[in-house]
């Protein structure tokens, strides 16, 4: 009897709390008015200095929907469509030399206080951080920026301290660049760089509404001045999205479970397998980068195989293309993406304006490129790789895979390396290294083992990848064990303390045809000795007279030359024949889309934006989105 | 009051060692540690935007000096027990520059509720399931729920909060199976919130539980076993002692001294956060703060939580030591 009461209890109870789970997911805010986002859990929420250093979560929203600055780049755009004056009124203009760039601004747009923004605020900036050292941008202009001037409220001139004709992509947004501070908020301050800046005031269509002072949500509401910014002065409508919540949504698991529940309607990352369960449970309600398989977004980032040319043998480029011949590239993409994968032969993501400036004229080139093993010269080349990826994985997905070959070469890549154990062999042979039975041994008679790194857990698709990798090389004779280097992986990769590793060292704009983004780090001038920290970048260390030619000759043309694209396939080409690393895929994000509040997200079709949480062009698919209610 | 002067003494002296020597130890280890803060700080500014190599050994130069890393290890050592001993750990090295003891300020009370009232639940009904198993040994529905609480034991914490998280966030949604409490509620004493804090705080809490429950259950049941062994207890029963009387006056009253103990140094283990379940259900306690500074490099962070959970158990210790002769009357200090 007493048992029986108390289950009554406690079923009434439960029934009056528990519905509230379902209703009212934000107190207060209509659903249908907030778009919920991704966002990361913020250590200290009460922070929204952009400018200190790892001042605040700025992935929170907080540089995606308030900061502005000049330009932006579409990192899946192309052409002329891929770039957007943002604060500025036009391209930077640069005098002869490249050591004077001017930018005109745009007039009308206002702080959300009220204040009228004028180049006063970019010079604040510019100086500002020069005068603090740690500040985000200060190291990049006290290396460049002799002055920075302004003749009147609408220019800005900045005399640079040596001539450089990429300076401008300082103020150029693929991701993240120095976003301008208000002057009338700092200047009243003491220290810049110890001021929570709380509330921040906002330069774009968005301003603070409210935060967790623990760290798991930022809300984000529409200004009612929303036509002074940048962005709104370019619409034709207010934007719908009332509100937009950065949300923490804890583990990729309970990710997926939020967006099926239809309390997340932007991810940024999830497995494979929380992907295609996405798509069989939710499919009517979900929409992708692609419209089925293999869904994800391809980010311009070019995972591959590092070596460290500081260490015996990996120095000797037989040795890097015996074991780029050793994989099999099919099972590298089954085993990690589940086929899923854009595969890279180039060394550039095959992404945004990359696939017509490179990808697409350089098929030929490719398919016609020797390669001396030693043993007589072979074609490596297989540009039909991306057919036998579609039929590998069209018993799953049927009629969804097209038939098109040129559907699929943008869905899989465009080719990749033949598995060509033959060639390897012979490769090696050349380089000096000799079996016994079934082991490699190096020119000193020594075992060739090897030891590949990953970062583990964090990026699930590239541990997976190394581990197929090394068991292919160890198939053929050369002992490989995998190294799961966790939070220590970036700093061992930048310290040089890897053999070989899973990685990306190449980033590019995406939409736009220059390298600069990050081949201006692999100039031999900027390489360490084995244990010192290198720059970002050229984490393989790959040193070539040839290489440096490249980047001095980039350095002194113009962004938007047409020289920028024929030196980017001269890096390319090198980087084939010298194979310093060996590229294996975009970097491919599942980011499912729910369609039950929002509709009109960007796509593979209609690239018109970032579709990322995390990068500032996402302000760009924001307004554009449309009720579904 | 000789005895317990000198008593106090020698404790009070173990007391600050255990202390001195954890906190050395979690310094040493910490300082040791391959993540470079810097590093990581210079990777998280360069990732997305400025690459070129000469601003970035600026930028190296300047965070080395802002963060105050210069210096040999043993005069950062002095420096940090200066700061210690003012109560300051100085600012976290990845939300620079916000001092390390606002970040776990702010993150303590989440954790000490969460834990408390877990702790409180599966300890108490830890020890309730453990004795009455003990003392009933052929009741059936006893050894049904022993066998449910021993078969959950071994089971680790994630796996019993991702099959709650699938259970009550996905199958059967009616539960929050991420955050503290609901968005854009404001805190404070009012029924929405706390009811939003107990249904956030629910599938974490339960986690706990059932990863608590089977240890209270096993010592529980194991010292009650002994127990009902012992000459007063059959003396008891020989005399007409009813049953109950034996149960609660004689064997589980005995039994439950060791179990405080054990409460009272889980309590102050509180202090150190529940690092899995936390993470797992993105709570915003201590656990959660203690991974983010992990991979973030952010050894401040990490050794100012480790420096308060080294003191929390040292005195938890020290208090059961204080109060023990006063519970449990075979001990003396004489």
């Amino acid at each position: 009897m007493l048992l029986n009461k108390l289950a009554a209890a406690a079923l009434a109870i439960a029934a009056s709390v528990m519905p509230v789970a379902a209703q009212d997911f934000i107190a207060g805010i209509p659903r249908e008015e907030a778009l919920i986002i991704q966002g990361p859990a913020a250590q200290n929420a009460e922070w929204f200095n952009l400018w200190a250093p790892g001042g605040g979560a700025s992935n929170n929203g907080l540089q995606q929907l308030t900061a502005d600055t000049f330009w932006f780049i579409n990192p899946d755009g192309t052409g002329d469509a891929a770039w957007t004056n943002a604060l500025a009124s036009d391209k930077p203009i640069y005098n002869e030399d490249f050591t004077e760039m001017t930018v005109k601004l745009k007039e009308g747009i206002y702080w959300s206080d009220g204040v009228e923004f004028t180049s006063d605020d970019v010079v604040y900036t510019v100086e500002t951080q020069i005068a603090h050292p740690g500040m985000g941008w200060s190291a990049p202009f006290t290396v460049n920026v002799d002055s920075v001037e302004a003749p009147d409220r609408n220019t800005v001139v900045f005399k640079l301290k040596a001539p450089n004709s990429r300076f401008h992509t300082l103020f150029t947004v693929r991701w993240n660049a120095a976003w301008i501070m208000p002057k009338h908020v700092f200047e009243a301050v003491d220290d810049p760089l110890t001021y929570n800046n709380n509330p921040p005031v906002s330069l774009s269509a968005y301003q603070l509404h409210s935060y967790d002072t623990a760290g798991n949500w930022v809300i984000w509401k529409l200004r009612d001045d929303w036509q002074r910014t940048s962005i709104g002065m370019e619409l034709s409508q207010e934007p719908e999205v009332k509100y937009v919540v950065y949300r923490n949504a804890g583990n990729p698991d309970a990710r997926v479970i939020e967006q099926m529940n239809h309390n997340l309607d932007v991810i940024n990352d999830i497995a494979p397998e929380g992907m295609f369960t996405i798509a069989r449970d939710a499919g009517e309600n979900t929409r992708y980068w692609f419209p089925g398989f293999p869904f994800a977004h391809p980010d311009p980032t070019l995972p591959s195989v590092l070596f460290n040319h500081q260490r015996e043998p990996f120095a000797d480029k037989d040795v890097r293309w015996a074991l780029a011949l050793m994989i099999d590239i099919r099972s590298v993409s089954m085993g990690s993406y589940r086929g899923a994968a854009n595969l890279a032969a180039l060394s550039t993501p095959p992404t945004g304006t990359a696939i017509t400036d490179y990808y697409v004229p350089m098929q030929d080139w490719l398919a016609n490129f020797e390669l001396d093993t030693g043993n007589g010269t072979i074609k490596p080349y297989d540009p039909t790789i991306s057919e036998q990826i579609a039929a590998l994985v069209k018993p799953q997905w049927g009629d969804s895979i097209p038939d098109d070959t040129d559907q699929l070469k943008r869905m899989f890549g465009f080719g990749w390396w033949k598995q060509d154990p033959a060639a390897a062999t012979a490769l090696l042979q050349k380089a000096g290294f000799t079996k016994n039975g079934n082991q490699w041994l190096k020119p000193d008679g020594t075992p060739f083992t090897i030891k590949l790194m990953v970062e583990g857990d964090n990026i699930p698709t590239l541990a997976r990848a190394g581990t197929i990798i090394a068991q292919q090389w160890s198939m053929e004779g050369i002992q490989t064990t995998v190294d799961v280097a966790g939070p220590t992986n970036g700093q061992r990769l930048g310290g040089g303390d890897f053999d070989v590793a899973i990685y990306w060292t190449v980033e590019t704009w995406g939409g736009h045809p220059d390298l600069s983004f990050f081949l201006e780090s692999y100039h031999s001038d900027f390489i360490k000795p084995p244990g010192e920290t290198q720059p970002p970048r050229n984490l393989t260390r790959w040193e070539d007279e040839r290489l440096d030619a490249i980047i001095e000759a980039n350095r002194t043309v113009n962004f938007d030359s047409p020289e920028v694209a024929e030196l980017g396939m001269d890096y390319l080409k090198l980087a084939v024949e010298e194979m310093p690393f060996i590229p294996l895929m975009a970097y491919n994000k599942f980011a499912p889309f729910d369609t039950t509040y929002w509709t009109g997200y960007p796509s593979a079709a209609d690239p018109y934006s970032a579709s990322g949480p995390f990068w500032s062009n996402l302000r760009y698919m924001i307004v554009a989105l449309k009720s579904a209610q | 009051m000789d005895g317990f002067a000198k008593y106090l003494g020698r404790r009070l002296f173990q007391f600050f060692l255990v202390i001195f020597l954890g906190v050395s130890l979690a310094f040493l280890i910490t300082n040791l540690s391959p993540v470079d803060p810097v590093e990581q700080s210079v990777a998280l500014m360069t990732n997305f935007g400025a690459t070129d190599p000469r601003s970035v050994e600026l930028m190296r130069q300047a965070l080395q000096e802002l963060y105050g890393l210069q210096g040999s290890m043993l005069e950062q050592y002095l420096a940090f027990w200066g700061r210690v001993i003012r109560g300051d750990f100085g600012p976290s090295l990845s939300a620079f520059p916000t001092p390390v003891m606002s970040l776990i300020m702010g993150a303590l009370p989440w954790t000490i509720g969460l834990l408390t009232l877990s702790l409180v639940i599966s300890w108490s009904l830890g020890n309730l399931l453990g004795a009455l198993a003990g003392y009933y040994r052929s009741n059936l529905l006893l050894k049904l729920s022993g066998a449910a609480v021993m078969a959950l034991h071994p089971v680790p914490a994630y796996i019993i909060g991702l099959c709650l998280l699938l259970a009550f966030g996905f199958i059967w949604p009616i539960l929050p199976i991420s955050g503290g409490a609901q968005m854009n509620l404001q805190p404070g004493l009012t029924l929405d919130y706390l009811r939003s804090l107990i249904l956030h705080g629910t599938l974490p809490a339960l986690t706990l539980v059932f990863v608590g429950l089977g240890s209270w259950f096993i010592s529980m049941r194991s010292l009650v076993s002994n127990i009902v062994t012992d000459d007063h207890v059959v003396y008891a029963e020989l005399g007409g002692v009813s049953s109950n009387k034996i149960f609660s006056q004689y064997v589980a009253r005995n039994a439950l001294l060791p179990q405080l103990t054990g409460l009272a140094l889980s309590l102050g283990n509180v202090f150190g956060g529940a690092v899995i379940t936390e993470f797992l259900f993105n709570y915003p306690g201590v656990g959660r703060l203690m991974i983010q500074g992990i991979y973030r490099g952010d050894y401040a962070l990490v050794l100012g939580v480790t420096t308060i959970s080294i003191i929390a158990v040292a005195v938890a210790v020290f208090i059961i030591d204080l109060i023990y002769p006063l519970i449990d009357p075979r001990v003396r200090l004489s």
